[in-house]
């Protein structure tokens, strides 16, 4: 069983090092030390996280921003080379088919970074549209390994192996860069709420490892003086579930459009045609029925994925993601809930295994943003 | 004895749920076993049973929450809740942190040991049994 599961460059470190489990196909780490020292180092010092897994497209040609803003949903127009936004490609429903950072490298040349679940569907959807604007798109994944390193010594961990001045490299741009000596590309973006890069080493096979494994390595020692933690997966969700970053399959999915997502800031309405388009047109028009909301419990008690969340003994809606918040120290969770309920303060309940217990609507990120995250002071 | 980096004292009683089980005169002590804590990691909240309760055999007594997940732990005798870790409910990481000894869950004053034994495991059974899950 375990044989079939792709693995990544730092598949022996993890071996060694952590828990494993099977991801998207991928045998990767859950946890080394543990998933709350993990989520502390990223939101005290910093961290790294092995994320090859994750699915990487480039997209050339003539008319690649025409094809990209046809078939993603926020402005291409407006990207600058190296800079990237985050971004949602739909379906003609207005269904969510994935989320993605969108990077452009050159004026006719883009970096497209999605879900690991998604690495078939994305490559075969984008292809498929592709052809009437002469783009090509190539599939990388498999070139290229990447890391994140987040938290608020990120840069200066990085600043030691990179060549490039990390501190001019804005949130949201990106930068080619040496990296330990090899060939590499960072991007000040993550799915943590910290400051951080997403990392990448280029030309490096699983089958052949050393540029990865080198530029991994060097990652820990540079960070070694701040406490660095390698983290799994556990820590990547308890992480982007306090900054409140979707995870598709979860909270986001073909049936849940951009709107009631709450990710209408990626969506231009204004962009000529698009696909999906004339869906999230008429839905802004009639207005969304349920929203995407944060939890956070009144009781000691954890809200999971599929739980029902009531009003007044009234269901109003379901958890899509819950976890416990190693930053609030109490249960939270992702839901949808009827847009009428879906206000912040407001008082719900959870039915957690046959039992109602009281959760409070909060807004994202459910950490308080002046200690934590990139906005913190500093 | 201990499976790799798992540790299972000799003298208790096991599960196949990874619940241990320790005699002192009429009653037991119960927990969750080293196998089960590191399985469940980052253990953040602990639900015990409640004091007088009657318990059958593997009959759910309460639950384990991690950070990941919810897991239901199966009482591994019959008999009453006599006494429960109140620590617990503070510093449920006393779990994972020493499942054998401060992370105990619950003593039951036993009803019929001598039935419940037959479906329990010595460390050196748990023992084989863990290290065929380890696998």
């Amino acid at each position: 069983m375990a044989s079939q599961l792709k693995k990544t460059h730092l598949h022996e470190f993890h071996k060694q090092e952590a828990r494993m489990t099977a991801f998207a196909g991928f045998d990767m780490p859950v946890w080394y030390k543990g998933i709350i020292p993990e989520h502390l180092a990223v939101r005290n010092s910093v961290g790294i996280f092995d994320i090859t897994h994750m699915g990487r497209a480039i997209v050339t040609g003539a008319k690649s921003e025409a094809f990209l803003n046809y078939v993603t949903t926020n402005d291409v127009a407006a990207l600058a080379p190296m800079s990237a936004h985050y971004s949602n490609m739909c379906n003609e429903q207005g269904g969510i088919k994935d989320d993605f950072v969108l990077s452009r490298l050159e004026q006719e040349k883009f970096f497209l970074v999605y879900n690991a679940a998604n690495r078939k569907k994305d490559y075969e959807w984008l292809v498929q549209n592709a052809g009437s604007y002469g783009a090509k798109v190539e599939d990388v994944s498999d070139n290229i390994a990447m890391f994140a390193v987040q938290g608020p010594k990120a840069q200066e961990t990085m600043q030691k192996i990179a060549r490039a001045d990390l501190s001019k490299v804005e949130r949201f741009k990106c930068s080619w860069t040496k990296l330990a000596g090899e060939e590499g590309f960072v991007s000040r973006t993550g799915y943590t709420g910290e400051d951080g890069f997403e990392v990448f080493v280029w030309n490096t096979p699983v089958s052949n490892p050393t540029k990865a494994l080198k530029v991994w390595n060097a990652i820990l020692e540079a960070g070694k003086e701040y406490g660095i933690e390698p983290c799994g997966l556990g820590a990547r969700d308890t992480l982007r579930l306090e900054a409140g970053l979707c995870l598709y399959g979860n909270d986001i999915d073909e049936e849940t459009t951009p709107l009631e997502a709450g990710l209408s800031f990626v969506v231009k309405l204004k962009k000529d045609s698009f696909i999906g388009k004339d869906a999230l047109v008429k839905q802004k028009a009639e207005g969304i029925k349920r929203k995407r909301v944060g939890l956070v419990m009144l009781e000691r008690s954890i809200p999971r994925q599929g739980n029902e969340v009531f009003k007044d003994n009234q269901k109003i809606g379901a958890v899509t993601s819950g976890t416990f918040s190693p930053i609030l120290e109490k249960g939270v969770a992702v839901a949808y809930v009827s847009v009428e309920n879906a206000v912040e303060g407001n008082i719900v309940e959870i039915k957690i295994r046959d039992k109602m217990a009281k959760a409070q609507i909060a807004k994202f990120p459910l950490y308080d943003t002046t200690k934590y995250g990139y906005m913190r002071q500093k | 004895m201990r499976v790799n980096d798992i540790e299972i004292p000799e003298g208790l009683y096991y599960s196949k749920e990874h619940e241990w089980v320790k005699l002192e005169g009429k009653e037991a002590v119960v927990g969750i076993t080293d196998y089960a804590q590191k399985q469940l990691h980052d253990i953040v909240y602990v639900e015990a049973p409640k004091i007088g309760t009657d318990l059958k055999q593997f009959q759910a007594m309460g639950t384990v929450e991690s950070v990941k997940s919810t897991s239901e732990i199966f009482t591994p005798v019959t008999g009453k809740v006599a006494k429960v870790n109140g620590e617990l409910a503070e510093s449920p990481e006393l779990l994972n942190q020493d499942p054998y000894g401060k992370g105990w869950i619950a003593r039951i004053t036993l009803k019929d040991f001598d039935n419940d034994v037959k479906k329990l495991l010595t460390a050196q059974q748990y023992a084989d049994y863990v290290k065929n899950l380890e696998k």
